[in-house]
């Protein structure tokens, strides 16, 4: 034992001393949500791949802005709006990659083996994209301010600084559906290129059904998630309007999550 | 510490686990000895959470895996060195780690240090590691916790002989510092040269454990397992002929 022991000390052992006493105590106690939340929320840009997604989206948001002004001038609403363009077709990519993304690479295997409750995990996973939808609205606001302000000046147009604060604030929420959107969609299919194809289908899709008469119409002005957010992203929704983003928030993030949620719990992981 | 009680697992018409029972105690390496699709990464599966069985039970330091308040800490797995993303560092993989189980980031140093790999591989990424790199970066990984209980399926997978040695000292000397170790392989003499136990498994059934000396009945371990692993083979034709269970028991 004690030339093992001794052995063990030397390097194995390294686990021993700064372990077993501090650390080892947490062994009775749950991961604490935060620290899930400070992992993947790290994953997401620990990776070659992460860093250049997330430096796409602001560089993205950056130049839709700039180059929307020196077009159309110093409009500062319009120019937070264009942002909004970058940010509607990349947030729910960001969304189907972040919870695929252990599937494709089978790193869920090492990912449910230290937090067995895959609920737990799911959520974690979750909120990163949903808070970077809020910080790239913000970042694309606080961005057109300066934008509009030297596009004034450049171009020697007086500046539009009109903007309606519910508004901004509905097109924010608009940013984080549709960045839940993605997730759910991702949660449900756990196949990142399905997902993405499936994705930028569905305008096709919309259009196509909007045409099969009253029927399909009714179904595409009830469930269209790009159409339906459109009053909450005006910031002018009125009770229908919003009757009916309800509906399409059900069938495009509620259902999905839930199904994702419950394939998430029951699937063999290998 | 490890106990699998009457688990079986159905697949389909697939009996892929069929009333497999034993136990693995504390201080003692077990080696979990069968030809390829015998059910053996199932078994560690089911063991860990990631499957549930069809009937029977599976538990870790008397409890469901899935129930430990923070199995990270107690129980260290390795289960596929190859599942890591191509695009992350080995470092930064033990670090995810250390940071989900609230450990302080020196002891990925610790775990690198005690596993051979050096700072600088630790700074490369993942997708250009060798299979033994892979190897060691998992057990690294498994070790971070200080597990009381390591459960590896297939470790010596693209060791070299240095390594295979390494490994199989490093499993000696937790056993012997109190660690219950599950190993799995298809490897007769990986598992004959470390374990203390052998339990071994064909087409979902266990066929026999016990001590090496108890399994070789006097004539060689080899003889044992292939006899016994001859009639569960898998491949079309190879029933009853021991030469068919010679490649697959030892190459």
């Amino acid at each position: 034992m004690t030339r093992a022991g001794h052995h063990l000390n030397d390097i194995a052992g390294a686990a021993p001393s700064p372990i077993t006493k501090d650390e080892k105590m947490n062994a009775d106690t749950p991961i604490p949500f935060r620290r899930l939340l400070a992992v993947e929320a790290r994953k997401l840009v620990d990776t070659r791949s992460g860093k250049i997604i997330a430096v796409v989206m602001v560089a993205l948001v950056v130049a839709s802005v700039v180059a929307r002004g020196a077009v159309v001038g110093p409009k500062l609403q319009t120019l937070v709006g264009t942002a909004g363009i970058a940010l509607g077709t990349l947030l729910p990519v960001l969304g189907i990659l972040t919870v695929t993304g252990e599937w494709a690479h089978r790193t869920a295997l090492t990912t449910f083996v230290l937090e067995p409750r895959r609920h737990r995990v799911l959520a974690a996973k979750c909120l990163p994209p949903l808070l970077a939808a809020v910080a790239l609205s913000l970042f694309a606001i606080v961005v057109a301010v300066p934008a509009t302000a030297v596009v004034s000046e450049v171009r020697n147009m007086a500046a539009n600084w009109e903007v309606q604060p519910l508004g901004l604030l509905g097109w924010t929420g608009g940013n984080v559906l549709v960045a839940a959107a993605g997730l759910a969609l991702g949660a449900l299919l756990l196949n990142a290129p399905a997902a993405i194809v499936i994705n930028f289908s569905t305008p096709v899709l919309w259009a196509v059904v909007g045409r099969l008469g009253s029927a399909g119409a009714a179904l595409a002005e009830w469930l269209d998630l790009n159409t339906t957010a459109t009053p909450l992203m005006r910031g002018d929704m009125t009770w229908s309007e919003g009757a009916r983003l309800a509906a399409s928030v059900v069938f495009w993030i509620v259902i999905p999550m839930a199904a994702g949620l419950v394939r998430v719990l029951r699937e063999e992981v290998t | 510490m490890i106990e699998f009680r009457h688990v079986s697992k159905i697949y389909g018409k697939v009996k892929a686990l069929d009333d497999v029972t034993f136990t693995v105690g504390a201080g003692s390496v077990t080696g979990f000895l069968g030809p390829n699709g015998a059910g053996k990464s199932t078994a560690l599966r089911i063991l860990v959470g990631l499957a549930r069985p069809s009937s029977g039970s599976a538990t870790v330091l008397g409890l469901p895996y899935a129930e430990t308040a923070c199995p990270g800490l107690r129980v260290g797995t390795l289960l596929d060195a190859g599942a890591q993303h191509p695009g992350r560092t080995g470092r930064e993989v033990l670090t995810l780690g250390a940071m989900t189980l609230g450990l302080p980031r020196t002891r990925v140093g610790e775990v690198l240090d005690l596993v051979g790999l050096t700072e600088r591989e630790s700074r490369r990424t993942f997708g250009g590691y060798s299979l033994g790199m892979r190897q060691r970066l998992g057990i690294a990984h498994a070790l971070l916790g200080a597990p009381e209980v390591l459960v590896l399926d297939e470790p010596a997978n693209g060791l070299d002989p240095q390594g295979i040695r390494w490994m199989r000292r490093l499993l000696r000397d937790l056993a012997e510092a109190g660690c219950a170790v599950l190993l799995s392989s298809h490897l007769l003499h990986e598992v004959e040269q470390v374990a203390d136990h052998i339990v071994m498994i064909g087409r979902g059934r266990v066929l026999a454990q016990g001590t090496a000396d108890e399994l070789s009945r006097g004539r060689g371990l080899e003889e044992t397992f292939l006899e016994l692993t001859a009639h569960t083979d898998r491949s079309p034709g190879a029933t009853a002929s021991p030469g068919a269970g010679a490649g697959r028991g030892s190459a």
